[in-house]
């Protein structure tokens, strides 16, 4: 008896149990909040920067810890008297922060790559409110304001900093040492100089093949003049495949430059740490790298020891033209949470981020200004200044320009190990992409 | 797992001269309010079953990061994923890292545990310390070999000052070998966990068997194989079934070693969903983690039911 009666409330309050959890989790439809109420309302209400937010508290996602947004939140909390919350997410961030908006867990804030990929990852028309209006705007360098953070036309993201770049990184030295005077002004030329250092006895490029990330910059780079005549328009609307030209052929020249020989010994296990380190000890002449490798090298050196060591130029196949790639540091996104009051909070942090504060950020931060009227900082290396000029002949990644980014990179890594052939890294990275694409619900896959 | 079973019919054994089985224990008259169990039900309920359930409806859908709500889409999943091949390959590497694993997790606990069997202080010291490593995080002890397994690591280091020459193996750089080198990381993480349990089935052995053993001249080699191993069974089965199977949801050591690569070759399936997860096609992964709860489960059927049979023998 007592067995049978345990046993029938057992299935009682699983059935319960289940049901509860079934009716919860059912049709994803957490992330359709009620944030269409205040949403209207807080698109055209921008507050003024310093106006007072006594009594209301947001949060902020993400963001580097011991970075200059810390002064920016302390700075403003002050301002207005408003709170903000700090809210990390262990790392993959991007993953964790995705998962978190999928049930319902949304910030205020949040720092967020600011390309077109990224922010459908995070349903930007239903998830994050639009910043076309955003009154800082007309202060932008005109080179950097509309350069991403868009998805359909519409500005979802703000950019708070110069947006990194795919680029030649180079020792000073070593190029000197082998006689190259003039920096390449197409990849072939960069080719020649390249052989030029590997006939006397160099190390023409360094990669990073043991991080598997960097791999990608070699190929993307190429197609810079394909994205400028719409490659990645053809790419999202299904007309042209990663297994056709000019994407299968920039894969193949990256073999063929692997094959040649071109790269360092420990090219396939170097991790991004030694790739930086073999660059600046000058073990190598090139790197193709983004960003990061500077602010890596600025943990431990100072901008003078980085603008003697090293030099920095923009390549693509028929000329300079670089290749922008904005990062999660790079833009920062406000959600609709619901809330008119902490959604016109958010974007007045954004505001005062982009207004007042601006000069103090840049200043705590080392960054290069995206302003017009607000001067560098003495702190910003010449690289770093090099780097933000290229902007203005510059040109989207597949980060940026694509509906969907797959994981090329590591199917290039693959390659590095002659694990796969350049038709097979392209077909593998069609596929993703076309899965990717499928489930956005885009036309055409 | 399944508790203790039913006690089998015990036939006597001529060859090793055993003495008739001990009479069935009597059992305590023991009844305690089955509401006892509701919390622990409650908690395997809602973090175990009905995410196993959920997870045959999800594969069925077309749930992403990328749109609101989801509909039903059929088979599709499992269709793409088979068609792709990258499933099927990160399923072989997971089988056989989970393979390796358990023979080389067990046989060097079982090492360690006739080793240290003594009760010396030296031999109690010993034990602790190679259980240590159970202890740690498994991410901890993946960062830290790799750190000691890069080509200019320890390890390297090491080599070169035995053999006086510049040793630089790039041993989580090959794609054939460094499966086996991250399985030996994460056998040597657990080894002490099968040394536990293998010194307790040879501690609570009973000690008129091994005495008859040794008047009848048994060697020690002898009485191990003949002997002391069969009646390890029940240790060998929770040894093997553990390592197996819980091996095959590895993830931390591997991802902290060499985050599925080089080339995808240490890959093990919890990476790959991980890595579809993140890429916000909650369905895909969802499928895939079904997979692998169907593999598992039909990986543990008959490794458990011969395992099981193996222990009939006592």
């Amino acid at each position: 008896m007592r067995a049978t009666r345990s046993a029938r409330t057992l299935a009682v309050a699983a059935a319960a149990g289940a049901a509860l959890l079934l009716t919860s989790c059912a049709g994803g439809d957490l992330t359709s909040s009620s944030g269409s109420e205040g949403g209207d309302d807080a698109a055209t209400t921008w507050n003024d920067a310093t106006a007072d937010l006594s009594g209301v508290t947001i949060t902020f996602g993400g963001g580097t810890a011991g970075g200059p947004l810390d002064g920016a939140i302390e700075a403003f909390q002050e301002e207005t008297g408003a709170t903000i919350e700090r809210v990390t997410y262990p790392d993959p961030y991007e993953q964790n922060l995705q998962t978190r908006v999928a049930t319902g867990d949304i910030p205020d804030l949040a720092s967020w790559q600011p390309t077109t990929s990224m922010l459908t990852a995070l349903q930007a028309p239903a998830n994050l409110l639009p910043l076309d209006d955003a009154p800082w705007l007309d202060a932008m360098d005109p080179a950097v304001r509309d350069i991403a953070g868009f998805v359909d036309g519409t500005r979802y993201a703000a950019i708070v900093s110069s947006p990194s770049v795919m680029g030649v990184y180079y020792n000073k030295a070593v190029f000197a040492q082998y006689g190259i005077t003039e920096l390449p002004q197409s990849w072939d030329e960069m080719l020649d100089v390249a052989r030029t250092v590997q006939a006397g006895g160099g190390t023409a490029f360094v990669e990073a093949g043991g991080a598997q990330w960097p791999t990608q910059w070699a190929v993307q780079m190429q197609l810079a003049e394909a994205a400028q005549d719409g490659l990645w328009d053809e790419v999202n609307a299904g007309e042209t495949a990663f297994t056709d030209s000019p994407i299968i052929d920039a894969i193949t020249t990256y073999q063929g430059m692997v094959d040649e020989g071109l790269y360092n010994d420990d090219l396939r296990t170097a991790t991004f740490e030694d790739q930086s380190a073999h660059l600046f000890a000058g073990e190598g002449a090139m790197a193709l790298q983004v960003n990061a490798l500077l602010e890596q090298l600025l943990t431990q050196y100072d901008a003078q020891q980085i603008d003697d060591t090293l030099g920095w130029f923009p390549i693509s196949t028929d000329g300079t033209v670089a290749t922008t790639i904005p990062d999660n540091k790079n833009g920062i996104v406000a959600f609709k949470t619901g809330d008119a009051e902490r959604e016109a909070a958010a974007k007045q942090f954004l505001t005062f981020l982009m207004t007042d504060y601006y000069p103090t950020y840049i200043e705590d931060g080392g960054l290069v200004s995206i302003e017009t009227d607000v001067p560098n900082p003495d702190t910003v290396p010449q690289l770093a200044q090099d780097i933000a000029a290229s902007l203005g002949d510059s040109v989207g990644s597949m980060q940026s320009l694509a509906i969907a980014n797959p994981d090329l990179y590591i199917n290039l890594a693959s390659l590095l190990y002659g694990e796969m052939t350049p038709e097979q890294v392209a077909e593998a990275t069609q596929q993703q992409f076309a899965q990717l694409a499928q489930a956005q619900g885009a036309e055409g896959f | 797992m399944a508790t203790t079973a039913p006690a089998p019919a015990r036939t006597a054994h001529a060859a090793s001269g055993r003495a008739a089985a001990p009479a069935p224990r009597r059992r305590r008259a023991v009844s305690y309010p089955s509401w006892m169990l509701w919390p622990a039900f409650a908690a395997l309920l809602v973090f175990f079953l009905v995410p196993t359930l959920l997870n045959f409806v999800y594969a069925f859908t077309d749930w992403s990061a990328f749109k609101q709500g989801f509909g039903f889409v059929g088979a599709q999943n499992f269709q793409r994923l088979f068609a792709d091949g990258s499933l099927l390959s990160s399923l072989r590497v997971t089988l056989v890292w989970a393979v390796l694993v358990a023979l080389l997790q067990n046989g060097f606990g079982f090492v360690l545990a006739l080793l240290l069997e003594g009760d010396t202080r030296v031999n109690r010291g010993a034990r602790i310390v190679f259980f240590l490593p159970v202890l740690l995080s498994p991410l901890a002890v993946g960062y830290v070999f790799q750190a000691l397994l890069r080509p200019d690591g320890a390890l390297n280091g090491v080599l070169g000052a035995l053999t006086g020459t510049d040793v630089s193996i790039a041993w989580l750089g090959s794609t054939t070998w460094t499966i086996v080198v991250v399985s030996v990381v994460q056998a040597w993480k657990w080894m002490g966990l099968s040394m536990l349990i293998f010194m307790a089935g040879l501690k609570t052995m009973p000690t008129d068997v091994l005495e008859a053993a040794r008047i009848d001249g048994a060697s020690w080699w002898r009485t191990l194989w003949s002997v002391r191993f069969p009646l390890l069974a029940p240790a060998v089965t929770f040894n093997v079934a553990t390592a197996l199977l819980g091996s095959m949801n590895g993830f931390d050591t591997a991802t902290a070693l060499t985050n599925g690569g080089p080339a995808r070759s240490t890959e093990l399936l919890n990476i790959f969903i991980f890595r579809t997860f993140g890429q916000g096609l909650y369905a895909q992964a969802t499928t895939m983690s079904l997979v692998l709860f169907l593999t598992v489960v039909i990986v543990a059927l008959p490794v458990i039911l011969y395992l099981r049979r193996r222990e009939n023998v006592l």
